[in-house]
């Protein structure tokens, strides 16, 4: 099988054959690996587990490293509990348990990276609250991981996938449109629709600056996985509705690498720009260090 | 294609895969090439890298990969004490290494026992590495794929003996680098393979005369780890 390397590749690849997305990625990775497709589809099972541990520690609340952040997934959860609800569970659950990985990130906690640290919320975050929701099983939702695995791999194709190189929108951007690809392929979307859902997803993101406050990866790092999970919600949710985007995948992302090099290199994870430098970024910053 | 492995993973300590854990995945490549316990380590950080250091736990990330820890390794959190206790000699400085130096660069250098070593590597994103100089010879190391690194008199027939051993094993050779100081100074051999090396393929290369060192990486190193 010859190496895929862009969106438009996958989607020929995927109308030819008829396979399944997680089939022909899988496929692809166990060539290149010159390992059984059971072997590599293991590893994923095994990652989808640490992903769904994560958000359980996640959830158990204490502070981030810094003492900034912490606690947050546990309201978001709680609050929805008591029927108090401004999008329905699903939704409330997505954002809960992206945040809830950021948050066990924060303090040094083991997460698995999907594409990046700072980016792992959305994919586990989506794929378990869909899963809560409809009933899918783990056997189903690291399918679902293998194909937000796939789309990231053919997006890191072509663009470096690190908040320095690209801003936020190389992190957070691409995972949530993995997240979206992957929702899309789990709740019955063709791969046309799934692409889509990345594309729109992407796209909306678009111009997202790296400005974290006092260089950590918690403000707005932490609570911005539980809104960019949101994002790949309605990714999804459109593009199985039929809503196509215009600028196909692959310049979406070509747009994503250019916008990235002309950011100033203040909003690419410098910590010298943006939020990090408000009046309260910078007190935040000197308290921490202990600047004067 | 890159492996979605790398993209889905790695499972790692926070906070940040390209500054903590791509940082320890440098580190433990400069450590694997020095091949043997490091005593002594200088960190230099660029840009990016330095900026935001401690908040990221950069410091601990490449003092936990000069001891040899994996990336998820909950030890990872207290790799400065651990390095303290154990007697390692270490330091960390920013450096300014100028507006073409990847934000997220750092150089190595490491001191064993018996010899030394300098790395200049760059995490790129998603715990992903590039060795861009060993020894001051520019590399283009992802360490994803297992490689091998010879440092040897510059003389005729170099490739053809390194390549004819690599190829008598049937092991397939994916890319390769030669570099030299200069015509009959040292030169240099990056061998990356679609297969490890079995250690008598690398004693062979040893062997072989005018070769000074060979430094072999497989790609758990650096990359996905699968077994």
């Amino acid at each position: 099988m010859s190496s895929l390397n862009t969106f438009a590749e996958l989607l020929e690849t995927a109308e030819r054959t008829g396979l399944p997305l997680d089939a022909i990625f899988l496929d692809q990775e166990a060539s290149e690996r010159e390992l059984p497709r059971e072997r590599v589809f293991q590893t994923f099972r095994e990652r989808w587990a640490v992903m769904k541990d994560s958000v359980r520690r996640g959830l158990a609340g204490g502070r981030s490293f810094s003492g900034l952040v912490g606690g947050d997934a546990r309201k978001v959860i709680e609050f929805t509990r008591g029927g108090d609800i401004a999008g329905g569970h699903l939704v409330a659950r997505a954002i809960a348990y992206s945040i809830a990985v950021l948050e066990e990130n924060s303090r040094m906690g083991i997460i698995v990276a999907a594409p990046t640290a700072g980016a792992a919320g959305m994919v586990p975050g989506t794929l378990l609250a869909i899963s809560e929701e409809k009933g899918f099983d783990d056997e189903f939702a690291a399918r679902g991981l293998v194909v937000a695995g796939g789309f990231g791999a053919l997006v890191a194709a072509k663009a470096e996938l690190s908040g320095a190189a690209g801003g936020c929108q190389a992190e957070q951007g691409v995972g949530a449109s993995m997240a979206a690809g992957a929702l899309t392929f789990l709740l019955g979307g063709t791969p046309r629709a799934s692409v889509h859902a990345a594309a729109l997803t992407l796209q909306n993101t678009l111009g997202l600056a790296c400005d974290p406050v006092a260089g950590l990866v918690e403000v707005p790092c932490v609570v911005r996985n539980g809104f960019t999970a949101m994002l790949a919600l309605a990714g999804a949710q459109t593009a199985l509705a039929g809503v196509e985007s215009v600028i196909p995948m692959d310049e979406v992302v070509e747009a994503m690498v250019k916008i990235g090099e002309a950011m100033p290199r203040s909003l690419k994870e410098t910590a010298d720009g943006g939020l990090a430098m408000t009046p309260t970024g910078c007190r935040i910053r000197n308290e921490l260090y202990q600047i004067r | 294609m890159i492996s979605l492995l790398d993209i889905v993973g790695p499972v790692m300590v926070g906070p940040s895969s390209s500054h903590t854990a791509g940082a320890c995945r440098l580190a433990r490549v400069a450590r694997a090439l020095l091949e043997e316990e490091p005593r002594e380590a200088r960190f230099e950080l660029h840009s990016a890298f330095a900026k935001t250091m401690r908040g990221h736990g950069t410091d601990r990330a490449l003092a936990a990969g000069t001891l040899g820890m994996e990336v998820d390794d909950p030890r990872l959190k207290d790799a400065l004490e651990i390095a303290r206790e154990g007697g390692l000699v270490f330091a960390f400085k920013p450096k300014n290494m100028g507006p073409e130096a990847h934000p997220n660069s750092v150089a190595i250098h490491l001191k064993g026992d018996s010899r030394s070593l300098s790395v200049l590597g760059a995490s790129i994103g998603g715990g992903m590495i590039e060795i861009r100089e060993v020894d001051g010879f520019p590399v283009a190391l992802s360490a994803r794929h297992p490689c091998v690194l010879l440092f040897y008199e510059d003389r005729p027939g170099m490739v053809m003996r390194a390549s004819e051993i690599i190829g008598r094993r049937g092991i397939n050779i994916a890319s390769m680098e030669v570099l030299r100081r200069g015509k009959g100074d040292e030169a240099f051999m990056r061998v990356d393979l679609d297969a490890p090396l079995p250690p008598e393929d690398v004693e062979a290369l040893k062997r072989i005369p005018g070769v000074r060192r060979v430094h072999v990486l497989d790609r758990v190193a650096g990359g996905a780890p699968i077994t």
